[in-house]
């Protein structure tokens, strides 16, 4: 492998990689190593159009731009020179000449590159007495996201992400020299499931999605990692927090996973954290349900349990698991299910359309967890209620419904003991006989295994409004309260972090 | 008939003569002997040899080695390989190769197919200009001509070597007359220059590797062939041998094509070829490549137009297309309209160019209309060292370049418009 120095730290490098690609790869691209750059992506295309990585390399006359620069054995560059650092604040000077002076109202700022690069490689005045190209502020493009021609750079990253990425190809550069728009096409909009990540790879103010625009300044915001639950993909993300609300997802950068993308629909499920939410724990009496605590719920829960345990023994009972449960929640759900001596376990997986890109069929965050967990297909539980063999049904969720394993909430009238943890609404906790809320994965420690066998951790972002505990807590007390040989004391999650493995 | 004034060497001595632009006309007066005698008896690479020895520098600006050039195409047959004839012509100023490809389209196509045989290229498009109507339709008449004789096709002149020739029209943009931006506008792409590497002769045309020659270089190499490189070299400087086509235009009494020397001097071309400025008027100033080229005033024509001579006075060859200005002429309107012809023709890929070109444009506009500041200059001839060397492709340079030329020759007339308020030299005229 060649050797190259960069700023005198030497580096092994594949071969064929360029100068910015071998210091990302190393990981130390504006982390150890500032080469600051726009038009260059990891993900996309090399275009060297912005200039701005330009590096001196011994041997060469030229400043060369280090995006499309190929490493050699020997090849001795420096970023931090004199020259490199006239020749940044010569592009930035160029860049801003025509850029709008409207950092206070636009969307961007506190995240974006132009003033970061200005603030840190820019002159400190501007020398320019022309009047400021005057383009249209807001275009809109499609149905998710909003031009400013105005504060557009050219770094053309988004036409390059849609004719790469999704391969659908809307955008292109109208017109020349500084008169250049990007535009869609005539008679196109821009419209793909991917269509949402221009926003996160334009460097500036210029493409923002109708989404997020002007939903908060993003200074606020506190990135929290963690994994959208969308589909089986997992797509890494960084959860926005403000005020204990999630405002946005954004891609967490995961070459094994997601690479620097997701789709639309995975981003904007960030609203299902608060739409639609179980919000009450409930027991249905002779006057129809009646809102209780957890603690009331799962007393009344392991009562109607026991009913049929006492009478029927452990064959009358069946559990289904929720896929979008955690491994945690759902290895506490299957000790439940061991001690009790229950055999009749599936897992309901709803799915959809899936593409070769990120989205998966099953719209579920962990249904790869729950079969290595020994969670088999739901058909078989639900087919042992229809047969009248089982009359107590434990549910993680409403999966069964979304997936169609399950026509109707009425198929589970007849049931002796229907008790339902569930982070949403559905018809099912409408008909259960106790329903219990709980915890979405942005409000909790687990883990999710994705399509791929991965296993990626959660952590808490926000917490609920509402009293509802996790999957695992609930069905611990549920043990407990039951008596069963395993199940004592206080829940700790620290007993069944290895549940994934 | 040739209706400009103009001077004959060895690529013109037909020019008059109608009947030269036809396949028999041309075989009369001795065409494509040197096609044949290459087909018969040298081998690809001692074309190669030959042309590097000739020493011949590419006609379309930048004055590179031809041979050099040709032997850059790799020399197995994995992929088809292309050769490409820059028939653009975009610079303003350059008319030569017009008449080149009216006058002599045979000539062209001659030397298109040596160097065919030189590098193994299987097909060569011929991409002219938009505009070029009368020469790419003369061009395309020679093409039809050389199927119907079976010079072009699958057996050139009945050897084992085949060969296409495509004319493909432009749609009008001065980049496409860089090698890659013409690749790109070939492909039916926006023109745009392509980043480098990959270099055209690896990844050409369609992905081929490919050799892009101006009109003139093709035009040369028959000569070449049947004359020699000795010859060749004995014509011209040592540097810069054979001649040129240069083409005058502007405010001289015989504005027309002149086929001298390399290393003819201006004041000679100028003076003596192109009869010299209007009566009453002097020479101000002249453009003696292209208008990417730095002017050069009256008292530095006594140069020999040659890119080692006209270095040392920091402008060069380009095309030689050369533009003479005379006393009548603000120069910071001349750099106006030089300024905004780049701003408009720049693809826009690169920051330095989009927005320089632009700045320089608004700033020398500002001036010519009265209203410049004393250190606008300085801000002027930093936008412009700002420009240069910095981008994917030489337009960022040929734009920066004339404006340079025009603040070290003429800075006077610059420092009159911010002095007066207004242009000393009358009414401006729309731009």
């Amino acid at each position: 492998m060649p050797k190259i120095s960069v700023d005198d730290r030497v580096l092994e490098v594949p071969e064929g990689m360029t100068i910015l690609q071998a210091l990302d790869a190393a990981g130390l691209l504006m982390n150890g190593v500032d080469v600051p750059h726009y038009c260059w992506h990891p993900k996309l295309s090399i275009d060297g159009s912005c200039r701005l990585c330009q590096v001196e390399i011994e041997g060469m006359p030229k400043l060369q731009i280090a995006c499309n620069t190929l490493v050699q054995d020997g090849m001795v560059v420096r970023t931090t020179t004199e020259r490199v650092t006239k020749a940044r604040e010569g592009v930035m000077e160029l860049l801003l000449v025509n850029h709008p002076l409207d950092c206070p109202i636009c969307d961007q700022a506190g995240e974006c590159k132009l003033q970061d690069y200005a603030y840190e490689y820019g002159a400190l005045e501007s020398r320019t007495r022309e009047p400021r190209r005057a383009l249209k502020k807001r275009v809109d493009l499609g149905p998710t996201i909003v031009f400013d021609q105005e504060r557009c750079i050219l770094c053309r990253r988004c036409v390059r992400f849609c004719r790469e990425v999704p391969g659908t190809g809307e955008l292109g550069v109208v017109n020349r020299g500084d008169r250049s728009v990007i535009e869609t096409f005539p008679g196109t909009q821009l419209e793909n499931d991917y269509s949402m990540n221009v926003a996160d790879i334009c460097p500036v103010g210029a493409l923002t999605t109708k989404d997020f625009r002007f939903k908060i300044r993003v200074w606020f915001l506190e990135d929290v990692p963690g994994i959208c639950t969308g589909c089986a993909n997992g797509c890494n993300v960084h959860l926005g927090v403000a005020n204990n609300r999630v405002y946005r997802y954004v891609p967490r950068r995961n070459d094994a996973v997601n690479q620097t993308w997701i789709c639309d629909e995975g981003r904007l499920s960030y609203k299902e954290i608060e739409a639609g939410r179980l919000r009450a724990a409930s027991v249905r009496g002779e006057r129809g349900a009646v809102e209780v605590s957890v603690e009331a719920a799962l007393a009344e829960a392991a009562a109607r349990l026991r009913g049929v345990l006492e009478s029927r023994g452990p064959g009358a009972v069946g559990v289904l698991a929720s896929p979008h449960a955690t491994n945690e929640d759902l290895a506490v759900l299957r000790r439940l299910a061991d001690a009790l001596g229950v055999e009749t376990r599936g897992v309901a997986v709803p799915v959809g359309r899936a593409d070769q890109l990120l989205i998966k069929a099953e719209k579920a965050a962990n249904a790869e967890g729950a079969r290595r967990l020994g969670f088999g297909p739901a058909a078989a539980v639900l087919d042992r209620v229809r047969q009248g063999a089982v009359l107590a049904l434990l549910v993680l969720g409403h999966d069964a419904l979304d997936s169609g394993d399950l026509a109707s909430p009425a198929e589970l009238a007849g049931l002796a003991a229907l008790v339902v943890l569930d982070t949403h609404q559905s018809p099912l906790h409408l008909v259960a006989h106790v329903a219990v809320p709980t915890r979405v994965a942005a409000e909790k420690h687990g883990t999710l295994t994705n399509a791929a066998g991965l296993v990626q951790a959660v952590q808490p972002a926000v917490e609920p409004a509402f009293e509802a505990w996790s999957e695992a807590e609930a069905l611990w007390r549920l043990g407990v309260l039951l008596g069963l040989e395993g199940f004592a004391g206080r829940f700790d999650p620290g007993a069944f972090a290895a549940a994934a493995s | 008939m040739l209706k400009v004034p103009y001077t004959t060497g060895y690529l013109s001595e037909h020019f008059a003569d109608d009947e030269y632009a036809t396949l028999a006309g041309y075989e009369r007066r001795g065409g494509y002997r040197a096609l044949k005698q290459v087909l018969a008896e040298v081998a690809p690479a001692d074309v190669i040899e030959l042309v590097k020895a000739s020493g011949l520098q590419g006609r379309g600006g930048a004055g590179f080695s031809t041979g050099l050039k040709w032997s850059f195409m790799p020399k197995d047959g994995g992929k088809p390989k292309y050769l490409v004839c820059n028939a653009d012509e975009s610079e303003p100023g350059s008319f030569k190769d017009r008449i080149l490809m009216e006058r002599g389209p045979h000539q062209l196509l001659e030397g298109i197919l040596i160097a065919a045989w030189a590098t193994g290229a299987e097909k060569t498009f011929v991409y002219v200009r938009g505009e070029y109507r009368e020469p790419a339709d003369r061009v395309e008449r020679a093409v039809a001509e050389l199927y119907e004789k079976g010079y072009l096709g699958p057996k050139v002149m009945k050897k084992a070597f085949r060969h296409d020739v495509v004319v493909q029209r432009g749609a009008g943009a001065y980049i496409c007359g860089e090698e890659t931006g013409l690749l790109e506008s070939l492909e039916g792409k926006k023109g745009q220059p392509r980043k480098k590497p990959p270099f055209p002769a690896q990844h050409g045309a369609f992905g081929m590797p490919t050799t892009v020659n101006n009109v003139e270089t093709f035009c040369h190499v028959p000569h070449i062939v049947l004359r020699g490189a000795e010859w060749f070299r004995g014509i011209g400087t040592e540097k810069s041998p054979g001649s040129t086509i240069f083409g005058v235009s502007g405010q001289v009494q015989r504005p027309g094509l002149f086929e001298l020397p390399l290393g003819t001097r201006l004041d000679e071309i100028v003076f003596e070829h192109a009869g010299g400025p209007l009566p009453g008027r002097k020479v101000k100033g002249v453009i003696p490549g292209g208008m990417s080229m730095p002017i050069l005033p009256a008292h530095q024509l006594d140069v020999p137009m040659a890119n080692e001579f006209l270095r040392e006075r920091k402008t060069m060859l380009g095309t030689g297309g050369i533009m003479v200005m005379d006393d009548t002429t603000c120069m910071v309107r001349a750099s106006c309209v030089i300024s905004w012809f780049f701003r408009d023709e720049s693809c826009g890929q690169c920051t330095q160019c989009r927005e320089g070109t632009g700045w320089m444009h608004k700033i020398i506009e500002r001036i010519e209309r009265g209203a410049g500041q004393p250190d606008d200059l300085a801000i002027l001839l930093d936008v412009a060292a700002k420009m240069e060397g910095q981008t994917i492709c030489a337009f960022s340079d040929a734009a920066a370049w004339p404006v340079q030329g025009m603040l070290r020759h003429f800075r006077e007339d610059f420092e009159r418009h911010v002095a007066l308020g207004h242009c000393p030299f009358g009414e401006c005229f729309e731009l």
